[in-house]
């Protein structure tokens, strides 16, 4: 089984959150369910550890935050992307496009000594 | 609100340790999060009972999210677990302008490993000033049991000056053991004087080095002790 690192990820779930919020504005809780639902398992955050990372991308002004009435009559904090939020996340995905690329071509090329790793989760 | 969730947010904000206003918004947010999902669970056939205790563990441990919310680099920053950042930074890891901790980086670093401008550790690690067990300054003075640096002074001391029980150098000044060129005009010229020198160095070094590490120790366990005192308040249960 390959777990997958938090090293690995550190730094991107800035990106993964952005690509969220692509869609459209939304809310702490439906955010971590789409990411949840998106990674199909492979990645498991803890729910409330997106919270900070929301948080930085707001000191960045990559993302806004205005707080509105929900359906429950209660306040809950959305948050859209900004310009240059989207601008980010242009360049991130152009940035992990060429490295898919770069990857898929050095491993492809390396012989496969062990035989294709499942994945397992990896929890945050 | 289930009491379980209310101690739950109670604890996140005991580590977030943000001004009252933060908190407030933030504790906000937490909470309609883990309302929604107590009601998604409960939607799913959970009881609510489970609904909740399944909300709080699918959220994080209380210390991890807490941490994750306080301010990313604030005046003072004093944790018990992880990473602390700040002006002072004060943790098992400190990274910060001063930073105490296990292993600290920062301008001024004291701890287990200190790397900085000007350190103080059991390994220092220092581009101008290091004083420790084992204190490299390759550019500036070290000062320590082993000490590297362009002022080398120590049990083992190698620099471009070196003074101690066993000193190499260019310049040796009334070193225990020294290995210095024997040829080196300086060496002729710093020889006279040597002994003056060394005296001075070491006096001096000895002096900032225990003076500096009393009053380090002393603001470490200071400011340590309030945390947990202000957890120990706030939570005694978080302490145990």
């Amino acid at each position: 089984m390959v777990r997958l690192r938090k090293q690995t990820l550190d730094g991107n779930v800035e990106t993964l959150l952005l690509a969220i919020l692509e869609a459209g504005p939304s809310y702490g809780y439906a955010i971590a369910k789409e990411l949840n639902q998106r990674c199909q398992g492979i990645l498991q955050l803890g729910e409330g550890t997106i919270y900070p990372v929301l948080h930085r991308l707001e000191e960045k002004k990559l993302i806004s935050a205005k707080w509105r009435l929900a359906g429950n009559g209660r306040e809950r904090k959305y948050y859209r992307l900004t310009a240059r939020g989207r601008k980010a996340l242009v360049t991130n995905r152009q940035q992990w496009q060429m490295l898919g690329v770069v990857m898929r071509r050095v491993l492809k090329s390396t012989k496969n000594l062990s035989p294709k790793p499942q994945l397992k989760g990896a929890t945050i | 609100m289930s009491r379980a969730l209310q101690k739950y947010l109670d604890r996140v904000m005991i580590y977030a340790n943000r001004n009252e206003k933060d908190a407030a918004q933030i504790r906000a947010e937490l909470e309609d999060h883990l309302l929604k999902k107590i009601a998604d669970l409960e939607e799913s056939g959970l009881s609510r009972e489970d609904a909740v205790f399944g909300a709080i563990e699918e959220h994080g441990h209380p210390r991890t999210v807490g941490y994750g919310l306080r301010k990313r680099f604030s005046w003072v920053d004093v944790r018990t677990h992880g990473t602390a950042r700040g002006f002072v930074a004060v943790g098992p890891k400190a990274v910060g302008i001063i930073a105490m901790g296990g292993v600290a980086f920062g301008l001024f670093a004291f701890g287990g490993l200190a790397v900085g401008l000007i350190t103080f550790g059991g390994l220092a690690l220092a581009a101008l000033f290091s004083f420790g067990g084992l204190s490299a300054a390759v550019f500036g003075y070290a000062y320590g049991g082993f000490a590297l640096g362009l002022v080398a002074v120590g049990g083992f001391a190698c620099g471009l000056i070196a003074t101690g029980g066993m000193a190499i150098g260019l310049i040796v000044p009334q070193a225990g053991t020294s290995i210095a060129p024997q040829n080196s005009s300086l060496y002729t010229q710093y020889l006279q004087d040597s002994f003056l020198m060394s005296r001075q160095i070491t006096v001096i070094s000895t002096f900032l080095f225990w003076g500096t590490l009393v009053i380090l120790i002393l603001t470490y366990l200071v400011l340590t002790k309030m945390e947990y005192h202000r957890i120990n308040r706030a939570d005694p249960k978080l302490v145990d």
